[in-house]
């Protein structure tokens, strides 16, 4: 059959077997998951049984592209994985930019599924149809950067540094240097498997239904994204360090762990600031007309991301912006999640009562990225630390994750956002930064509870639509479901409405939540640290019950039962009722 | 000062001078602005929706202000205003959609007193365009119309810029019956 948008195959790795193989997929799938983080949730849902060890040759990786990855639609240079998260055990997805993702497409395939492990390090190599698994024993002990220049003659370079090898549960895997799977461990899963890297590289675009009407709705988007001022006049120009003088305004900024929601040296880590210091150079992912990606045009080190800034910044109470952006260098050459990282060392500082100064906090990234010293205990994550360490109140975390650069007190859209989030702790699923913070496309009230229960049910499915065609998140402060329907449906030839398009989400969102039940997992679970519950900063507590109360609403909102379980019908109407068995 | 918007913002809603979310407002202080927030309501402003901005340079505050603070600022650069109230009021809005002339000449002898003739002017939502069209004509008029848009009114503090908003709609009005009433009876 004729496909467009999609190439309609995947490869099937066994590291175990050292087999390849090459599989079709079903328009039936595509049309219900579309991609990235669908595709992937959709396969490891059905690979995996529950229970399994999210470190051993069990667990599958996905790496999955979206039927508008590495076509002409802005931002949609991206690809999804998913997998079981060694740091929270739920089911993880994460998104990435870079070039990977189009370099699959055009190597002809949407997705790649790695299982099994190997005895010896490895890598992937893909180039068009000849796909191969090479000897890494010799890229086996060094980090990113090295890594990516021995491999990068072959294409786009995805791999771990030594922090995956080393199974640090917040191990990331890197593409081309600086753009990362950030959250969950997904490094830690690569690693062990004993998989270096993938290296991919290809020929042929991916095929469009109606190229000229593609244009058309292309030109849509464009004049959106150049119309408004957080992706023309924010994004461009400072990247999401534009965020930092926002957020320490809004009292929302995470300052020594929480404790604090404002820092008076936030200017020194601001896009402001960091402009006045630096000379800096754009990186954008491919196909990017926002390119909020950057770095230092004299040291090539790359400008870290507002999350960095405030996780390993403020809320370590380190405001060297000269540390900021070593450590940020650091963690990226380890191969490790900036957020948790932080937030892990940020814990520590608190649980013994240490001032961090940029010495100590380069060590410790050191020594979490080698496990070496106290690095070995913090490279478990803030709440197997906290645990450990009797102090499991001091973990600032959902569901394991650790949380990122927004103080939940001051956005109640984002708490609950936090609380449901079916990864944990992320800001990204309802992505409320943009209604509670920018005022787009709509500005709401952040100290309110009304409408938010709703509010954030549609706005995780959406979100888990659009990381499923992968477009970029940052592309939907100013385009809306609609556009993006509108293009997929040129793309890919099959009419998609935004009620489609939405409902494709909210499919993806049920799964995820039937995997994470056949899991363990509560509606216990669905709640935020104590901290936020009992201690004021700048902005008042958040009451308890009004936040039982609005989960409650979300619970009625999702059509799920007041224990948070999806109820039949509502998987019938999503076309998955056959899973109700697992948490019937 | 977010109470001087909330008393305004509230006053420009309630006679029905603007709506919704449309609307903004804006105050010079020396070599920065408070403006409010794009997106906000005008009769529900509080600390939150009003912020500060520099006159001059661009900051990272830019993109939570009202998308028609470039008109603001090329206004305060040019001008002598100090205070400034952009609205949406209706009678204006249909008077400028009405006519092919460059100004409205106001019939009422409080509007004419005050505001003499009212510019019409052109230009996109947050435009230079409207920017530079705008500081322009309020080099030397109180008050100008965007045409099927709305109002911007200057003033040293925000109730004389409410003022002259309220002067604009009012002279709108009476110039809108009359010439309805002159049409109707066949005195054109």
């Amino acid at each position: 059959m004729d496909w467009y948008g999609w190439c309609g195959k995947l490869v099937d790795i066994d590291l175990s077997r050292r087999k390849i193989q090459v599989i079709p997929l079903e328009l039936d799938i595509m049309r219900l998951y579309l991609g990235g983080r669908g595709l992937g949730v959709y396969l490891v849902y059905n690979e995996l049984t529950s229970g399994i060890d999210p470190l051993s040759a069990d667990n599958v990786l996905v790496f999955a592209t979206g039927p508008l990855t590495g076509t002409p639609v802005p931002t949609t240079g991206r690809f999804a994985c998913v997998s079981k998260s060694p740091l929270t055990g739920t089911i993880l997805d994460s998104n990435c930019g870079g070039r990977f993702g189009p370099y699959l497409k055009f190597a002809g395939y949407d997705a790649i599924i790695v299982r099994g492990a190997s005895r010896t390090p490895v890598y992937i190599r893909i180039a068009d149809n000849v796909i191969s698994i090479e000897d890494a024993r010799s890229l086996w002990g060094k980090n990113v950067r090295d890594t990516t220049a021995a491999l990068r003659g072959y294409g786009s370079v995805l791999c771990i540094g030594t922090a995956g090898e080393r199974l640090v549960r917040f191990a990331s895997i890197m593409n081309d240097n600086t753009s990362a799977l950030g959250r969950g461990g997904l490094g830690a899963v690569m690693g062990s498997k004993n998989l270096k890297a993938i290296v991919v590289n290809g020929s042929n675009r991916p095929r469009v239904y109606e190229p000229n009407l593609l244009r058309y709705r292309n030109a849509d988007i464009t004049r959106l994204l150049v119309a408004s001022p957080v992706s023309s006049k924010g994004l461009r120009v400072y990247g999401t360090p534009v965020l930092m003088n926002l957020i320490n305004y809004m009292k929302v900024l995470p300052t020594a762990n929480f404790r604090r929601s404002t820092s008076p040296h936030a200017y020194e880590l601001s896009g402001e600031h960091i402009h006045e210091r630096f000379e800096v150079r754009l990186t954008p992912c491919y196909g990017c007309p926002i390119a909020c990606k950057r770095e230092i045009r004299s040291s090539g080190m790359e400008v870290p991301e507002y999350e960095t800034l405030a996780m390993l910044g403020t809320s370590c109470e380190v405001t060297n912006l000269n540390a900021i952006i070593e450590v940020n260098h650091l963690c990226n050459d380890y191969g490790m999640d900036t957020i948790s990282c932080g937030a892990t060392i940020a814990c520590y500082a608190e649980l013994n009562n240490l001032q961090l100064d940029p010495k100590t906090l380069i060590s410790l990234v050191h020594k979490i990225g080698t496990r070496r010293d106290v690095g070995d205990e913090l490279a478990e994550g803030a709440r197997r630390y906290a645990n450990k360490m009797g102090h499991p109140e001091l973990s600032m975390d959902v569901k394991g994750l650790e949380l990122p650069g927004y103080d939940p007190r001051g956005v109640l859209g984002m708490a609950l956002g936090y609380a449901t989030s079916n990864r944990g702790g992320c800001h990204t699923r309802a992505y409320m930064v943009g209604m509670e913070i920018f005022g787009k496309p709509k500005l709401i009230h952040r100290l309110s509870w009304v409408g938010k229960p709703n509010l954030v049910a549609l706005l995780q499915n959406i979100f888990a639509a659009v990381d499923s065609t992968v477009m970029c998140k940052f592309a939907l402060f100013s385009v809306s479901e609609e556009e993006i329907a509108n293009a997929l449906s040129a793309v890919t030839g099959i009419d998609f409405t935004s009620e489609d398009f939405i409902q494709v989400g909210e499919r993806i969102w049920n799964l995820e939540r039937l995997f994470n039940l056949r899991e363990g997992f509560t509606k216990l679970d669905d709640t935020l640290p104590e901290r936020f519950f009992q201690e004021d900063t700048d902005i008042r507590r958040i009451s308890k019950a009004e936040f039982m109360s609005a989960l409650l609403e979300y619970y009625r909102a999702r059509d799920w039962t007041k224990d948070g379980i999806p109820t039949y019908d509502k998987l019938q109407a999503l076309s998955i009722a056959g899973e109700y068995s697992h948490v019937a | 000062m977010w109470r001087e918007f909330n008393k305004f913002g509230k006053k420009l809603v309630q006679y029905g001078l603007t709506h919704s979310h449309f609307g903004n407002m804006s105050v010079r202080v020396g070599d920065k602005m408070f403006i409010t927030r794009s997106g906000s309501m005008l009769d529900e402003l509080d600390e939150n929706q009003v912020v500060e901005v520099h006159l001059h340079k661009p900051t990272s505050f830019d993109i939570i202000a009202s998308s028609e603070l470039i008109v603001h600022r090329e206004i305060y650069k040019n001008t002598s205003a100090l205070a400034i109230i952009h609205a949406h009021s209706p009678f204006a809005i249909i008077l400028s959609l009405l006519t092919d002339e460059k100004e409205i000449i106001p019939m009422d002898s409080e509007s004419i007193y005050f505001l003499h003739e009212i510019p019409i002017i052109t230009g996109k939502v947050g435009s230079t365009e409207l920017a530079h069209n705008a500081a322009d004509a309020l080099k030397d008029h109180k008050a100008v119309i965007i045409k099927g848009h709305g109002t911007i009114a200057i003033g040293k503090i925000l109730e004389e810029a409410y003022v002259h908003t309220c002067c604009v709609e009012h002279a709108c009005k009476v110039k809108y019956f009359v010439d309805l009433q002159n049409a109707l009876t066949g005195r054109l």
